[in-house]
């Protein structure tokens, strides 16, 4: 067994040589997974972020992974090094030690700490600076907020925007489905909610995901900084098409987006049926 | 009490072999069915990364038989009922009767020198209480409209009548409300024995750390599972009944639910869920890691004080799963704090584990390599938690396939290894017959391999920002760049799964062929390896009087042996 | 515990798990009856508005056999041909010893009976797959429903846009099944990932809906098959036939109902009439259609003609699709039939054009421009 283990011969000591190559083959080991990660975000991740937020939450993820690599190595060092060093052979014999020693405690709380500094509370800061700064920092209508209005279904996104006037609830307001249009460089404001199950309006080039529940209302914003046309997908299970229930956010710089919207609330007029009682639908928006 | 007194062996076979209130016979009972739904289980895992390896192909060999109105591949319902039955049978009726029905049952007197349960009858109602949940949960297949469809987090509206009119989401409420009967009866019965029927001298400071994990399991099962008991009540009354706890306003005309009140119910029972499964694994694999590196389990009582603050944590952390349903900054990051702190007592379990390790005389046998790959496991699981802990990073790796792999790793292959390690350690003593080394050394390694890639594949198309239970990913423009990925962890998947027909194979033949046990082939201390392999109807023929811990290993007092039996005095 | 508690307690938690599951069966015991139709269904004035009822006691189970009409003689002929087992001459016509198809000499032409089975297992997938638009039973009006614009079909209508079918007749099987598989771009129909087989037996479900004496179960109606293609003639000199369509297109006053994509001399140029004929102010615009059959809940439903340069085409991905869709016509919108209206030539003509107008402005930055010089020309 020992030697499907390793495969390491049985003798008491390593020499000096051994604990180099050892330590080298551990460094090389810990050089491995972050060049790795590298390549596999590179291949893999997810797009560069399009929103004005969306690289703290990369900051933060790869912060975190750096963290965890270096805890996930110390582990495996102390994982690794008994079984090569204390593997049961005759005429050796466990150090009998119950760890309950006054220096042994110490150690344990001393770690503790340390793990908690390092590990959590670093973490926590970073992270509360971003949910006061970004997440729970929604920004007003009367600072620029572009508003959308999103109503989930089964299986499909339904948005509703002011069109030109700014208000909703008229007969010029836009509504489209699965494809919403948003200003470049300016924050836009979601109200979301869901006429039947949970949904959950996810955006991965932003880094933003909100569910929406049927009853409630539920805020999320981000800031495109990028023109481009990104996936909306639901992140939460719906149901039978839950997989095919995707849009399109497309970002257009100011003017375009201008242009965008005459056009469309345009053609939202010609579209208005007033004998339709469902024509309009839209709800009181609360700061 | 059943301690005091022996009772005759019953003669009849139903009594014998059926309807026994042996805690053996019921822990072997157990763990038959275990395994049978872990079997269940696996396949419906098989399927699924089938069809997410290869969307709308048919599956080999069993397509055409399970779904024959098409051409044998999985069809979108087919998938949702998958994942949700796999959740649910896995954690309900694989794991949980695995690891707590079966050691639970067959370790608590056993290893605290008792001569059965202190209540036997609750202990057989238990079990055929999984059994009837089981039953119901296997009849929801075959009712029309099909099993339950919701996610075995089945939230509502999806789970109300809304967006599941059939009713086999009835039933899989109703199979909940079964197994978690048969938890609190199971974790009434394991406390009330563990704090009554100690042996003489069993102080608390000397009880196995199998025990201590199951007593904490136990608290838990008692304390939580009622609440997903009621949650599932109010969902059978939505449902059939037309009220309208869950149902919100706009959906209904008979009055207003909340849908996030189930989710709240939910996940008040479903993190301590979780801690309820890796609890006894890490009960077990602390004692296994001393036992095989014949070496005292480090600092026993900061171990079991860092259960205890895991469990007593576990109850206060739920909130993390619901960061994106709109809660509040405080509540949010209240939870996040409160979250965040586990990793300290979690921390701490390593660190013990690790030291008990180190500088031992470590013995690789099949239950040592599978406590040791939970470390392993159990590490990278644990460690990725830490991204889901936090708001704004949770915000956009939820219900990707990122929070797949880690609870995967966490509550589903960690426990699962701490499973087979006790499977491989106690089935000597279980059924009398050892397990083959050669093959469990196998089953190891063809499991941990492909193991490890399944779920850190995972974590590379969570952050990539691929959703979880998607039919078909290739149907999104950006999620198809990812299909090879999907591939390459379908391949290690079914790997992992052919993998476990060693095990099935091993056990099976072990169990009838395998070459007799001796009384105490692991040369370790606990009470159960005093007494012959299987153990007789009654356990202990004089409750033996416990004067020595359980980890006594390499003692220096001890000359001729590294170990010491916890009825032994320690020579002076 | 002593065993005279545990005794009570053990039959009554037997008892609790008992009765749940049977309950819950229960729910399955029912069928479409009348009855059922009263709990299920609520009333009109109580479905509109912003909430929709949780369906408690879904009736899957249909026990009635539906009597529809069959899909043509043909059909049956080719299904005679298939299976002379099953098909015996009797007379003039076939008779079927499954007696699914039988000949009515009154209304001369064969009837379907549609076994319950195959409806109960289509009505099973419709509720799975359908009902959350179009209703648990299929009157269009499903939860999700709600402000959806278009709104979702009501199979109660019997009526079908994009089935490629000309517009006067009935939809065969395939077209449905067609429909189903293909889905309607800009729509929450998606293309359904579900199996011939089961979409056939939601198929007969669906034609099974139509009221008495209507659609399916009203022997007048003919039954139609997606329209003939032939060849493209266009096909290898595609800018040609762009060219042709948009003569044709503003010739055979497509701006009607749709935007005219020409300026105003150029449409009198084309149109060959005088040229100081001035057109409405709107003529680049597409317009509303009141007169629409299109009901919903009893009330119609206007219809936007879509202007190939800003809106998603439901079914007209490529010029194929786009000539089925303008030869056959859309049933109840006021697109007419145009096969034999208008030459082949020309139809394929317009169907070049209009994949030409949707490819090369639609979300894309030339429309801007080319409508602005549109609008801005006298």
């Amino acid at each position: 067994m020992n030697s499907l283990l390793i495969g390491c011969t049985g003798r008491s000591r390593l020499p000096a040589r051994a604990w180099l190559a050892t330590l080298t083959a551990l460094l090389a080991l810990a050089c491995a997974p972050s060049l790795a990660a590298q390549e596999l975000a590179d291949r893999w991740g997810p797009n560069a972020p399009a929103s004005a937020n969306g690289g703290r939450v990369d900051s933060l993820f790869w912060l975190i992974t750096t963290m965890i690599s270096v805890s996930f190595l110390i582990v495996l060092v102390m994982l690794i090094v008994p079984v090569l060093r204390d593997r049961a052979r005759p005429g050796h014999k466990a150090h009998y030690d119950e760890g309950s020693s006054l220096h042994d405690k110490r150690f344990t709380a001393i770690v503790s700490v340390i793990v908690f500094l390092v590990l959590d509370a670093s973490v926590l800061v970073m992270t509360m600076k971003d949910l006061r700064e970004v997440v729970w920092n929604i920004p007003n209508v009367e600072k620029g907020a572009y508003q959308v209005e999103v109503l989930a279904q089964q299986w499909a996104w339904n948005f509703r925007v002011t069109g030109e006037d700014g208000k909703f609830g008229t007969p010029d307001d836009i509504v489209t489905i699965n494809t919403l249009t948003l200003p470049m460089d300016r924050p836009a404001v979601f109200n979301v909610t869901s006429k039947d199950v949970i949904h959950s309006f996810f955006v991965p080039d932003m880094r933003v995901k909100r569910d929406a529940n049927p009853g409630a209302i539920n805020q999320v914003w981000f800031k495109p900084v990028v023109a481009g046309s990104y996936d909306i997908l639901c992140a939460e299970l719906c149901g039978y098409a839950h997989y095919q229930m995707h849009g399109t956010v497309n970002v257009l710089p100011a003017e375009a987006f201008k242009a965008w919207e005459k056009e469309a609330g345009a053609l939202a007029l010609t579209a208005y049926d007033s004998n339709d009682p469902e024509a309009l639908w839209a709800w009181e928006w609360k700061e | 009490m059943s301690g005091d007194h022996i009772h005759a062996e019953p003669t009849g076979f139903l009594r014998k072999h059926v309807f026994s209130v042996d805690h053996k016979v019921i822990a072997r009972q157990f763990m038959w069915f275990g395994l049978v739904w872990l079997l269940v289980g696996g396949i419906m895992a098989m399927m699924i990364r089938w069809q997410l390896a290869h969307p709308g192909s048919p599956v080999p060999l069993i397509g055409k038989l399970l779904y024959p109105r098409g051409d044998g591949s999985v069809p979108p319902d087919g998938y949702n009922t998958l994942f949700t039955m796999h959740g649910t049978i896995m954690i309900f009726l694989g794991l949980t009767p695995l690891l707590i029905g079966a050691f639970g049952n067959f370790c608590i007197p056993l290893m605290i020198g008792a001569r059965d349960m202190i209540f036997p009858l609750l202990n057989m109602l238990s079990f055929w209480t999984v059994v009837l949940g089981g039953l119901v949960g296997f009849y929801s297949l075959f009712v029309p409209l099909g099993a339950a469809e919701g996610g075995w987090t089945a939230y509502p509206t999806l789970s109300s009548t809304i967006g599941t009119p059939g009713s086999g989401e009835t039933l899989w409420a109703i199979a909940v409300f079964l197994i978690g009967a048969s938890s609190i009866m199971g974790g009434i019965n394991y406390i009330t024995t563990i704090v009554r029927l100690r042996a003489p001298g069993m102080t608390w400071s000397k009880l196995p750390l199998t025990i201590w994990g199951m007593f904490f399991t136990a608290i838990l099962n008692v304390l939580f599972l009622p609440v997903i008991g009621s949650a599932m009540i109010l969902m059978v009354l939505d449902r059939s009944f037309g009220t309208s706890f869950y149902v919100p306003a706009t959906l209904n005309q008979s009055g207003g639910g909340d849908p996030i009140l189930y989710q709240h119910l939910f996940w008040i029972f479903g993190h301590p869920e979780v801690y309820i499964l890796i609890l006894p694994a890490w009960g077990i694999i602390s004692d296994l890691l001393s036992f095989f590196a014949r070496k005292p389990a480090f600092a026993y009582k900061v171990t079991v004080g860092a259960m205890g603050a895991v469990t007593v944590l576990s109850a206060v952390v739920y909130g993390h799963h619901m960061f994106t349903t709109g809660m509040t900054a405080m509540l949010g990051e209240s939870f996040m704090l409160l979250t965040m702190i586990i990793s300290v007592p979690g921390e701490i379990l390593f660190f013990n584990w690790l030291h008990t390790l180190w500088r031992g005389n470590l013995r690789f046998t099949t239950p040592m390599l599978f406590s040791m790959g939970v470390i392993f496991v159990f590490g990278l699981g644990g460690l990725t938690g830490i991204y889901l802990a936090t708001i704004s990073t949770d915000i956009y790796l939820h219900d990707t396939y990122f929070v797949v792999g880690h609870f995967h790793l966490t509550m589903a292959a960690s426990s699962l290894f701490g499973a087979f390690a006790a499977t491989y350690f106690w089935f000597p003593k279980m059924f009398g017959k050892m397990m083959s080394e050669k093959l469990g050394k196998l089953h190891f390694w063809a499991t941990i391999i492909p193991l490890t890639i399944v779920f850190c594949t995972m974590f590379i198309s969570g952050y990539a920002g691929m959703p979880r239970r998607y039919y078909n990913h290739t149907d999104v423009d950006y999620l198809r760049s990812l299909q090879h990925l999907n591939v390459i962890t379908s391949v290690a998947a079914f790997f992992l799964g052919g993998a476990q027909l060693i095990f099935a194979f091993n056990f099976i033949k072990s169990r009838w062929w395998g070459s007799k046990a001796s009384v105490n082939p692991w040369e370790v201390g606990t009470l159960e390896w005093t007494i012959p392999s299987p153990p007789p109807h009654h356990n202990y023929d004089t409750i033996p009087t416990v004067v020595t811990g359980p980890h006594e290993y390499s003692h220096p007092a001890l000359k001729d042996r590294d170990w010491i039996s916890q009825s032994e005095q320690l020579p002076t | 515990m002593t065993p005279s508690l545990l005794r009570p307690a053990m039959a009554l938690l037997l008892l609790a798990g008992l009765a749940g599951p049977l309950s819950a069966c229960l729910q399955h015991q029912g069928s479409l009856s009348e009855d059922d139709h009263e709990t299920v269904n609520p009333p009109v004035e109580q479905a509109v508005g912003l909430f929709a009822r949780a369906p408690l006691h879904v009736p899957l189970v249909i026990t009635e056999p539906a009597k529809l009409v069959s899909p043509g003689e043909d059909f049956v002929e080719t299904l005679a041909a298939a299976h002379p087992e099953r098909f015996r001459k009797d007379g003039e016509h076939w008779a079927d010893a499954t007696g699914e198809f039988t000949w009515d000499d009154d209304e001369e032409i064969y009837w379907q009976l549609v076994p319950a089975d195959v409806l109960t297992r289509g009505r099973q997938d419709f509720v799975q797959f359908c009902s959350s638009c179009h209703g648990l039973e299929g009157d269009g009006y499903g939860r999700s429903a709600q402000h959806l614009r278009p709104p979702p079909r009501s199979f109660k209508q019997s009526s079908f846009k994009f089935t490629k079918v000309p517009s006067d007749k009935l939809p065969n099987d395939d077209a449905l099944v067609t429909l189903v598989r293909h889905g309607l771009g800009g729509t929450p129909m998606y293309p359904w990932a579900v199996s011939e087989e089961r979409l056939r037996d939601i198929v007969q479900y669906i034609k099974s809906l139509s009221p008495e004496e209507e659609g399916w179960r009203d022997a007048v109606n003919e039954i139609g098959a997606v329209v003939e293609t032939g060849a493209d003639p266009w096909e290898g000199k595609e800018a040609q036939g762009i060219a042709a369509g948009e003569i044709a297109y503003h010739r055979n006053q497509c701006y009607g109902c749709h935007p005219a994509y020409v300026t105003a001399a150029k449409l009198n140029e084309i149109r060959g009439v005088d040229k100081t004929t001035t057109y409405a102010a709107d003529v680049t615009y597409p317009k509303l259609k009141k007169d629409s059959s299109y009901e919903v809940l009893g009330y119609k439903v206007a219809i936007l003609a879509p202007d190939f340069t800003w809106q998603t085409l439901r079914y007209s991905g490529n010029p194929l699709e786009a000539y089925q869709t303008i030869a056959a016509g859309i049933g109840g919108a006021g697109m007419p039939t145009w096969k034999g209206a208008m030459p082949d030539e020309d139809l394929w003509a317009i169907a070049h054009y209009v994949r030409h107008l949707t490819d090369t402005y639609k979300d894309k930055p030339a429309r801007a421009a080319f409508m602005a010089a549109l609008r801005a020309a006298p």
